[in-house]
């Protein structure tokens, strides 16, 4: 796990808008990422994610910049970069008017998988789809049509694998289970997600993006002591909450505020600010007060 | 360079990649096979009128230019496997709308795979769904008017090199489909003006002077021409030397159309991706 397998340097695309202008989906974007590491992008709808995507697995060319790939720069040799990645986006790119294994049979055949037939049989095995197999995949239901997917993104045997949002409208089960499965490949993963438990659960570094820049990148100790610098509290207030939010926001030993239904999610910058906060609170009908660990999702919500 | 396209395991690579293509085309086509029937019969209308008006009127005028009683239905059965063959055009925006619509299309672009697979692939699956009915109305023409082996080589030959200008041509039209669709449906409508001036349902005599003016300017007609005459003259060096202006343009075309094919497609599909989901 020493050699950086992706790496970007000053990734930038624009788009053209219909007015003529142009908007920024990624401006000069430097990341780099090891072999064999699971890498997490978070970033809200629009944040440049699948741009990022389909820019390194070649699907896309950057305004400016340029990308390497194990070595080879992804605008002058796409050919072998191409020979060394596999892609699964949040839908599911199957062709639903044949059956799931004429599906696998097609890619493997495509990218000259040899002993495809083993091979599909096995992993479909492991999947629990060995039954479904030779039923169309129009008759699939979602979590079987991803599961199929990811399927076809292992039997592609590329050394590293693009995610784009893989557990999008999957039941918990089914989430729990590609987790376990990405968790398992030992390969390089790129990972792009809303779902802030899997980013926890499996990466190694996780970088932060919102409209088209990184704000944070690192390892997920790195961003758990960024978290651990502050205090989170979530406090219940039926009545006046809009005034005690004005009146907090007055006071710098306050981090950060985030507003959601009766609650107001204050995060502290010390313990010893415990203090003052009570004697704010003293004035306001608080019904519930809780101190909880921050989560990934805090960040989140503070860096975006 | 030319060792590599010489050597054996790399034409076997790149054949079993054209051929999984064909394989999973036929599939697709196969799933809804009423459908598919439905496209047989389709271009039989086209050839209805035809027949019927030429039935007519050579009952008045024996001869016209050089179609009579005894070869007009070559005409006619020439035009409707020539329309079958047309379906190659059509047949590139469907499947790549299809692809475009699964998501289908970037799991093979980020593949060791390019886009002369791809013109080869729906080229030889359309080649294969119509193998029937194009088989049927051969055969039954060349009962009507039997030809030499030679000819019926020829004219097999020269059906395939234009199934090879529509798959070019349907490449250019399937690139726009799916990146620029207002410009796809411009392009369709030129297409079919063309199409309409190159005589594959009414013979070239039939027009009048000013319309003759602007067919002569159509190199499909001289293609189209080309392969009717290899079967009522039924002597293909003959045809040859005789027509070999309309010999050169078939090949020129052969050539030239799907290279500019596929390098529109590269061109167009790295500049606008897949647009309007």
């Amino acid at each position: 796990m020493t050699q950086k397998i992706i790496e970007t340097f000053d990734l930038t695309k624009d788009y053209k808008l219909k007015n003529g202008k142009s908007i920024t989906a990624l401006n000069k974007v430097n990341i780099s990422i090891k072999e064999g590491e699971i890498f997490g992008l978070l970033g809200p709808n629009g944040a440049g994610k699948t741009t990022l995507i389909s820019i390194l697995t070649t699907l896309l060319q950057p305004t400016s910049g340029y990308a390497i790939i194990d070595g080879y720069n992804l605008m002058k040799n796409p050919n072998q970069a191409k020979a060394r990645i596999s892609l699964m986006l949040e839908s599911d790119m199957l062709y639903y008017r044949i059956t799931g294994y004429d599906n696998l049979k097609f890619f493997c055949k495509i990218y000259g998988v040899s002993n495809y037939k083993e091979k599909i049989n096995k992993i479909a095995k492991e999947f629990g789809l060995e039954k479904w197999l030779n039923q169309y995949v129009e008759n699939f239901s979602t979590g079987m049509k991803m599961k199929l997917a990811f399927c076809r993104t292992l039997l592609l045997e590329r050394s590293i694998i693009f995610l784009d949002e893989p557990t999008v409208g999957l039941d918990v089960n089914t989430v729990s289970f590609i987790t376990k499965r990405i968790k398992d490949i030992n390969k390089t993963v790129f990972l792009s997600s809303h779902n802030m438990n899997v980013i926890e659960k499996l990466c190694d570094r996780i970088a932060f993006i919102n409209q088209g820049e990184i704000l944070k990148i690192g390892t997920q100790e790195y961003i758990k002591n960024l978290m651990r610098k502050e205090i989170n509290i979530d406090i219940e207030i039926p009545k006046n909450k809009n005034k005690l939010k004005s009146e907090l926001e007055k006071h710098n030993f306050i981090n950060n505020i985030v507003d959601k239904n009766n609650f107001l999610t204050i995060s502290l910058k010390k313990r010893e600010n415990f203090k003052d906060l009570f004697s704010i609170l003293q004035n306001y009908e608080v019904t519930r007060f809780i101190e909880r660990e921050s989560s990934l999702e805090d960040l989140f919500l503070e860096i975006i | 360079m030319f060792k590599r396209m010489i050597n054996r395991q790399v034409i076997k690579n790149r054949l079993s990649k054209i051929l999984a293509l064909v394989e999973k085309n036929v599939k697709l086509k196969l799933r809804f096979k009423f459908a598919l029937f439905i496209s047989f019969i389709t271009p039989i209308i086209s050839i209805l009128m035809p027949v019927i008006i030429f039935g007519q009127f050579f009952e008045f005028n024996p001869q016209f230019g050089p179609w009579n009683r005894n070869n007009f239905l070559i005409f006619t059965f020439i035009a409707y496997n020539i329309n079958l063959l047309k379906g190659i055009i059509a047949e590139f925006p469907t499947q790549l709308r299809m692809e475009k619509f699964w998501k289908t299309l970037p799991a093979l672009l980020i593949g060791p795979f390019n886009r002369y697979y791809l013109l080869f692939g729906i080229f030889f699956s359309h080649l294969v769904v119509i193998s029937v009915p194009f088989i049927f109305f051969f055969v039954i023409g060349f009962i009507y008017y039997p030809i030499s082996f030679f000819t019926v080589i020829a004219i097999l030959g020269t059906f395939f090199l234009i199934a090879l200008i529509f798959s070019g041509l349907g490449l250019i039209m399937g690139v726009f489909a799916i990146s620029k669709e207002n410009f796809w449906k411009f392009l369709s409508f030129i297409l079919n003006l063309i199409f309409w001036a190159s005589c594959i349902t009414y013979p070239f005599e039939f027009f009048p002077g000013l319309i003759q003016d602007i067919i002569n300017l159509n190199p499909l007609y001289y293609i189209f021409d080309f392969i009717r005459l290899i079967w009522i003259e039924n002597n293909f060096i003959v045809t040859l030397t005789t027509h070999s202006l309309h010999f050169y343009i078939l090949i020129l075309l052969a050539i030239v159309i799907p290279l500019i094919g596929v390098y529109i497609f590269n061109k167009i599909y790295k500049k606008y991706g897949i647009v309007g989901y």
